[in-house]
């Protein structure tokens, strides 16, 4: 109005658009932030949320003198592994199309987590599902010196970690997935479950198909199941392979009666599609078809009737294995006792790979 | 004293972000390429805690955000507003205050998180005293600029102040709410609350920031005025509604609720349109002076800033929809796309800007044309390199995690990316140390040009 170029002209004819800048940015931030907020926090912790805190017998939550609570020692290592920075190249969500980290994580799952560390960039795996694949000693020295453990892999060495903080991070690695790895009813999901609808996968699989019942192919299936197997799970099945040693998730003993259960199919499918979650590889990417069909026939022929229990070997796969100085001496040992009770006839092994009388040998 | 150390002088405020930004682009830019050769050596500083990737990744992404890119969009704007409104600063000896403020942030944010002192957020990693002081420094900055856009002499305002404006509101609140030290939530809130703040610090702030920039650059550079007043207008309204609520397409298969997730998609797609008004209006304001890049180095910048935006934001909402997030999301690709916008988009916009607005306000023609045409070629050949190493990186990461081949098994085959990478790195880390030292002979050796002499910004030796 004025043409004096003196005079304030100041926010006249701008108070409306400042005010729509306003209002608009408030409410996209209720939507966004303050709703979800108040429909979601509120969730309850699930019975797979993770707990950081140390409690007293009557299960309260342990406070120093200014209220804040004690960490335990998984929460001391979430601390160490936020500090470190891991989560910039390991998420910690299991999409639904992920297959080689396990179960799917839900939302009340994090319930306890703050800061969130869900992360961005997978450079190294997921670690939603890790803990209790790997034994302790097997991450110390991982994170020490990652290429004499995973050759080939960028991963920084954290040998400058203190030796508490090494253990505090390890056993929040070992508790990651814990609790949804040792509930029955997520061990059932991947133990007993195929998917029908996977025409393509069966299509695949249908190429060269042999009898899977006939004995030939249970033959074939022992050559291919002591080439690659045995490692793990034992000549005979067991799981009592020299791998076990090394693994905080055991491999799967056959002789449980649990895989009466398997049909050919899903013996077929847990081959090809391994077991999320635990160092059982997806044998499809090795294996032809036609291979895996012959071990499926050979696994079905392994005892089944009963539980087996072998003294010795147990006695190995039990132990506290990271007590690393005797176990040279625990292995001579063992196959001591097994050659004593080869000499006085105790020890006897029959066709089926059942091994009899050993329970008793000593 | 207190004029020597907080000068009341016109511009003085502009010049001290601009080199302090400078000082920190060398600095950050030599955090991120150590961390890049750490992929290809990764022993490379075994045993150095302060030097592990893992360190130098926070460092690097806070210093060269709010080190060099905000810092040199904040010099850009403390001198292109006073322009516009025709004016002077409200307060240069604020402004001065504030860059010592924002400086000791940058600084001792970086030594803090190479020791590990962190909040452990993308983006929002700086601890509670840097937090609250970067805060009192962006509410400084507002407070100084808005007294000066009140103060104008001009009726109308241009379409740069209303994008420096917005930034300068959205800014403060944006980071108000997106840390830890303000806000606190559990779960996943927290990390709702993390993409909202890390995804608007890039679009409530660097990307308003330097639109606004590049409008101002784009028709002073060329010497016309802008094509459509009222289509930039229209892209200013369609960043205010359109960007805000995308922050959640960072976590589209995570167990977020999916009414936010296809809020965050829909708004994403949408973004489509304020980008194409921009660069629609960039391109029309061209026409007649494209033989002008032949000759005027900051506008070959800001212009090649533009190309990059394009190649950014249609990456972007791509990106965001489900299906092909499902694909590339978690893989090198995004860390591509996150620095086609920070580097390859704002960073050549600001240093267009700065190579024009330090010749205005010093008076001194550019030391070394030379030395700014190996700056421009070098960033941009190593931004290229870079860009698609990662970009090739992220796609055979993409098929190792959508078939679910252990990482063993294709890791090795990235090796040659990473090697492209850091030398692509090597390239942009000369380049700015090459712009380091010709900002820094411009002031020791450059003598005193007329003004009118410098309207052709960086003239090339041969046209004279």
């Amino acid at each position: 109005m004025s043409n004096d170029p003196n005079k304030k002209i100041g926010a006249r004819g701008y108070v409306l658009p400042a005010l729509v800048v306003i209002f608009s940015f408030s409410l996209i931030y209720t939507v966004v932030v303050l709703i979800p907020d108040m429909t979601m926090v509120k969730i309850h912790p699930s019975e797979y949320a993770m707990e950081y805190v140390q409690k007293d017998e009557k299960g309260e939550i342990l406070r120093d003198d200014k209220g804040i609570p004690v960490p335990n020692a998984a929460g001391r290592g979430r601390k160490v592994y936020i500090k470190e920075g891991c989560f910039y190249c390991h998420s910690q969500f299991v999409r639904p199309q992920d297959r080689d980290f396990g179960s799917r994580v839900y939302a009340g799952d994090y319930a306890n987590e703050t800061p969130n560390i869900l992360g961005t960039s997978r450079t190294g795996p997921d670690l939603s599902n890790e803990g209790q694949k790997l034994p302790d000693a097997w991450h110390i020295g991982h994170l020490r010196d990652p290429r004499a453990y995973t050759p080939g892999s960028i991963m920084p060495s954290f040998s400058y970690l203190a030796d508490e903080d090494m253990s505090d991070l390890v056993e929040y690695i070992q508790s990651l997935g814990k609790k949804r790895f040792e509930d029955p009813k997520n061990r059932q999901i991947y133990e007993a479950y195929y998917p029908e609808a996977d025409t393509a996968f069966w299509k695949k699989s249908e190429h060269h198909k042999p009898n899977v019942d006939s004995a030939a192919a249970a033959n074939a299936g022992a050559g291919i199941f002591r080439q690659n197997c045995a490692v793990c799970h034992g000549t005979n099945g067991l799981g009592n392979g020299p791998n076990a040693l090394a693994m905080a998730k055991k491999p799967a003993n056959f002789s449980e009666p649990f895989y009466k259960s398997y049909s050919d199919k899903t013996w077929y499918y847990r081959i090809a599609e391994g077991v999320p979650g635990t160092r059982m590889p997806r044998w499809k990417l090795k294996l032809e078809p036609e291979q895996m069909w012959y071990l499926a026939a050979f696994l079905k022929t392994l005892p089944q009737e009963k539980e087996v229990i072998i003294e010795p070997f147990q006695t190995i796969n039990d132990m506290d294995w990271e007590d690393q100085s005797s176990l040279p001496q625990r292995l001579v040992d063992t196959y001591e006792n097994i050659s004593r009770m080869k000499d006085n006839g105790t020890y006897k092994t029959n066709p089926g790979g059942e091994i009899e009388g050993v329970a008793g040998g000593h | 004293m207190s004029n020597k150390f907080l000068s009341n002088e016109e511009g003085s405020s502009s010049k001290f972000f601009w080199y302090s930004a400078i000082f920190w682009l060398v600095i950050g830019m030599g955090a991120g390429l150590l961390g890049a050769l750490e992929f290809s050596f990764p022993d490379l500083t075994k045993g150095v805690e302060q030097l592990s990737f893992t360190r130098l990744r926070p460092a690097h992404v806070n210093t060269v955000a709010f080190g060099w890119l905000s810092m040199a969009n904040i010099g850009t704007a403390l001198f292109v507003i006073p322009a516009l409104c025709k004016t002077k600063l409200f307060s240069e000896k604020l402004a001065n205050f504030t860059c010592y403020v924002w400086n000791f942030v940058i600084g001792a944010g970086f030594i803090s998180l190479i020791n590990g002192y962190t909040e452990g957020r993308e983006y929002a990693e700086y601890r509670e005293p840097f937090d609250i002081l970067v805060l009192v420094g962006l509410s400084l900055l507002s407070y100084n600029l808005f007294r000066t856009v009140l103060t104008r002499n001009v009726k109308k305002l241009y379409v740069s102040v209303w994008y420096i404006m917005g930034a300068f509101f959205w800014m403060p609140l944006v980071y108000l709410v997106g840390n830890r030290t303000f806000v606190a939530m559990d779960g996943l809130n927290d990390g709702i609350l993390n993409w909202f703040y890390g995804h608007n610090i890039l679009g409530m702030w660097f990307t308003v920031l330097g639109v606004g920039i590049a409008y101002y650059m784009v028709p002073k550079m060329t010497g016309k005025p802008v094509w459509s007043h009222s289509l930039s207008m229209f892209g200013f309204w369609t960043i205010a509604f359109f960007y805000a609520p995308t922050g959640t397409h960072h976590l589209l298969q995570s167990p977020v609720p999916e009414w936010l997730k296809a809020l965050a998609v829909i708004f994403s797609a949408a973004l489509v349109i304020p980008v194409i008004s921009v660069l629609v209006n960039f391109y029309m304001s061209m026409r007649g002076s494209w033989w002008m890049l032949t000759t005027n180095m900051p506008l070959r910048f800001v212009l090649t800033g533009a190309f990059w935006y394009f190649i950014t934001c249609i990456q972007g909402p791509f990106q965001a929809t489900r299906g092909v997030n499902w694909y590339i999301h978690f893989t090198q690709w995004v860390v591509g796309h996150a620095h086609a916008a920070l580097l390859g988009t704002f960073t050549f916009f600001v240093i267009g800007a700065m190579y024009y607005g330090i010749q205005r306000l010093t008076g001194r023609r550019i030391y070394s044309v030379r030395l700014v045409k190996w700056h421009y070629w070098l960033l941009l050949i190593g931004f290229l390199l870079f860009f698609l190493s990662l970009t090739i990186a992220g796609l055979q990461q993409a098929v190792g995690w959508a078939l679910a081949y252990p990482v063993a098994q294709w890791s090795l085959t990235l090796v040659p990316m990473w090697m492209v990478r850091s030398i692509g790195g090597t390239m942009m880390f000369a380049s700015s140390c090459l712009f380091a030292y010709n900002i820094f002979m411009t002031m020791r050796e450059s003598s005193i040009t007329p003004k009118d002499q410098l309207d052709i910004a960086v003239p090339v030796e041969e046209g004279k």
